[in-house]
């Protein structure tokens, strides 16, 4: 279950960022601080979502997702950070022209050690992204505790 | 025949492992017998030929092969239109 592995100090609500440099920064500094990541998890974020970008139009307004992620070289151990923004920020979108752009209001920021081995994981975390209702609710969680209970309800289902 | 499908994104972290999945799945409910290879965007060329890529990211280059991008596994939308087109490419419909 992600719910249980969830670390409260890798889930952020209120997120105030200007711009996706700034989401990956304050989020991704976190990973390192708490060992999960080495010291160049920051720029790794960055380099690779400019070249493979990660935001998904999932048909809410102003409340797109990202799934930043970035080569296992960079990652000590698998986790989870989850945060929702104050504000929207600009996205490119997965896949997409060079122009086209998301609002993204909640961001899920993995670090991947083996893909193959954590394969049950992602697809939980793709679950969560596309349930419409539970990132309705998620934006408007007030604290960490109702992040974690919101995807512990929806894990229920899986 | 098996088929041949490469299924790629940007680093074959996330979002290929995920979208692999949904291929394998699709294809053997489908009875169709398929090959798959994993990797990064960078590396379409040396795992060629194939019938089908599957990216999750842009791909910029034309290889001369059916191109179904897999995003829709990602997001949700768009997932049964992304699994037609798929196997009419497989099906050779």
């Amino acid at each position: 279950m992600i719910w249980e592995e969830l670390n409260p100090e890798l889930i952020f609500t209120n997120l105030e960022a200007k711009n996706t440099d700034e989401v990956m920064k304050i989020m991704g500094t976190e990973f390192i601080r708490l060992g999960y990541t080495k010291e160049s998890y920051v720029e790794g974020l960055i380099a690779r979502e400019k070249e493979f970008p990660t935001g998904l139009d999932v048909e809410l307004e102003n409340l797109g997702v990202a799934i930043p992620h970035t080569s296992v070289e960079h990652v000590h151990r698998t986790g989870t950070a989850i945060a929702v923004l104050k504000n929207p920020v600009t996205f490119h979108v997965m896949g997409g022209d060079e122009d086209e752009t998301v609002q993204v209001g909640i961001v899920f920021m993995l670090a991947v050690v083996d893909p193959n081995k954590h394969i049950d994981k992602l697809q939980r975390i793709i679950a969560l992204i596309q349930d419409q209702e539970l990132l309705k609710k998620m934006a408007k969680a007030e604290n960490k505790d109702d992040i974690i209970k919101l995807i512990a309800e929806k894990e229920k289902e899986l | 025949m098996k088929k041949r499908i490469i299924v790629c994104c940007g680093g074959a972290v996330a979002t290929s492992t995920i979208a692999a999945n949904k291929v394998v799945e699709l294809c053997k409910k489908n009875g169709i017998d398929v090959d798959l290879c994993q990797c990064r965007i960078n590396e379409i060329a040396s795992n060629l030929p194939a019938d089908l890529i599957v990216p999750t990211s842009k791909v910029k280059q034309d290889y001369g092969v059916p191109l179904i991008t897999a995003m829709p596994f990602i997001s949700g939308i768009g997932v049964e239109k992304t699994e037609k087109a798929i196997l009419k490419v497989l099906k050779g419909e």
